[in-house]
């Protein structure tokens, strides 16, 4: 019986490494990415609970079955979580999820419009929770996904363009774009409601 | 939430499922750089055939046929080996973005890469003589070849635009006139008695020739200048006899 004590200190890698020996030791790797990867699907996909952790289910059994495929050169993490974008975004294609409002926490709708937004602006009191959350979910895919993975993962360029498998160049770039549409929209809002 | 992580290790106990083996992957991989070596070769059998082309055809004759360089240019252009070229190249940068790396470097690059590899081997394979052997088997294996390609033979058969070749037949007639045989076996008489013979050539029997004249009537043609088929006439070719 292998406990959570003997994993504690390795690296993912290293489990890794363990499980393509003995199968037990996944448990401890999928625990560790259990919530955060169930948060990041969430998040990309505005689904429910429910879907999310059939994905998540999915995304686990694939990364399993693909573990020697994994190179130890690469983070186990951007590898994993490559693996659950590309499998909701299948999932969203074949139209197995049924698409829902999902609640952000606060800390993260800030940290987006913090790297978004200059100072002086950054006070878009008429806003709500639920406006802003309904902006955010309204840009393009690509746009949000780059924003989640930057400013609630705090994933750095290199590690999104491994999760994202694009080169960096084109990473900065939808980053930049995604925070010029989102500070537009979110302007855009704001001023129909001081209008109001 | 709490139990996902061991409904997945129970799933995966039940099931009985396994992770693929390694040399699944590593197969994988090496058939993904294969297939993108092949297309970079393939790119460069097609770039030495465009060079080919391009190569035999004569560029400096669009005056006399009364066309526009840039016409000329549009019309010559061996489409049918740019696409088999543009194809390779495309399949070789799909490939490439399906190793394990291939992701991180940018559309252009790869396509650059793919492009500058498949250009230098071509030309290798254009001074090594290949293009011209793959040229003659596509002439003789594949039907209407001929037809996809822009040749020097097309080029040259347009005696209505004052273009004519073929091979001298006949010789000794009055003011230095001949008869030809053109590409297509038509017996032409050729007016030869102010023609500039290019590549210091003199008329006899069996010698290929390309004329630039004046059409007088189905069997007449008037020459201007006469070049060797192979070349533009600035020295003489072998195999021109």
């Amino acid at each position: 019986m292998i406990t959570g004590s003997e994993c504690v200190n390795k690296t993912d890698e290293q489990i890794v490494v363990l499980t393509l020996k003995n199968q037990d030791y996944y448990l401890f790797l999928m625990k560790r990415y259990e919530a955060k990867l169930l948060n990041y699907i969430l998040k990309i996909s505005n689904i429910s609970r429910e879907d999310a952790e059939d994905i998540l289910q999915e995304v686990f059994i694939k990364a399993y079955q693909n573990l020697n495929n994994f190179d130890l050169n690469f983070k186990f993490s951007n590898w994993i979580y490559s693996i659950a974008h590309n499998t909701t975004i299948s999932a969203f294609r074949k139209k197995k999820v049924r698409p829902q409002t999902v609640s952000w926490e606060d800390k993260d709708l800030n940290n987006i419009l913090e790297s978004t937004l200059e100072a002086e602006n950054r006070s878009l009191q008429k806003l709500t929770y639920k406006q802003i959350l309904k902006i955010i979910n309204q840009l393009p895919l690509k746009y949000k996904d780059v924003l989640i993975l930057k400013f609630i993962e705090g994933k750095d360029y290199r590690e999104i363009s491994d999760i994202l498998r694009k080169p960096m160049g084109t990473i900065a770039t939808l980053i930049n774009r995604a925070k010029k549409s989102l500070k537009q929209e979110l302007k855009k809002e704001d001023i129909k409601l001081k209008k109001l | 939430m709490k139990n996902i992580s061991n409904k997945v290790l129970k799933k995966i106990r039940d099931n009985n499922i396994k992770p693929k083996p390694r040399w699944y992957f590593i197969t994988r991989n090496y058939f993904i750089w294969s297939i993108f070596g092949i297309s970079i070769i393939l790119g460069s059998f097609a770039f030495s055939m465009v060079l080919f082309i391009i190569k035999q055809l004569d560029w400096d004759i669009y005056h006399y046929i009364g066309e526009g360089f840039l016409k000329t240019v549009f019309i010559s252009l061996p489409y049918f080996w740019l696409i088999f070229l543009i194809l390779f190249t495309g399949v070789a940068y799909y490939n490439f973005i399906h190793t394990k790396r291939g992701y991180r470097f940018k559309f252009i690059s790869i396509l650059l890469i793919s492009l500058i590899i498949s250009i230098i081997l071509g030309t290798g394979l254009y001074f090594n003589g290949l293009s011209e052997r793959l040229e003659n088997v596509f002439l003789e294996k594949i039907p209407y070849y001929n037809r996809l390609v822009y040749s020097r033979e097309e080029q040259w058969m347009q005696p209505k635009r004052g273009l004519l070749a073929g091979t001298i037949i006949e010789t000794g007639l009055p003011e230095n006139n001949f008869i030809l045989m053109d590409l297509d076996n038509n017996r032409w008489k050729i007016e030869a008695g102010k023609v500039i013979w290019k590549g210091k050539m003199t008329p006899a029997t069996g010698l290929k020739i390309k004329l630039i004249g004046t059409l007088i009537d189905d069997n007449n043609f008037k020459a201007m200048e006469i070049r060797p088929w192979q070349g533009k006439g600035r020295f003489i070719m072998r195999g021109n006899q």
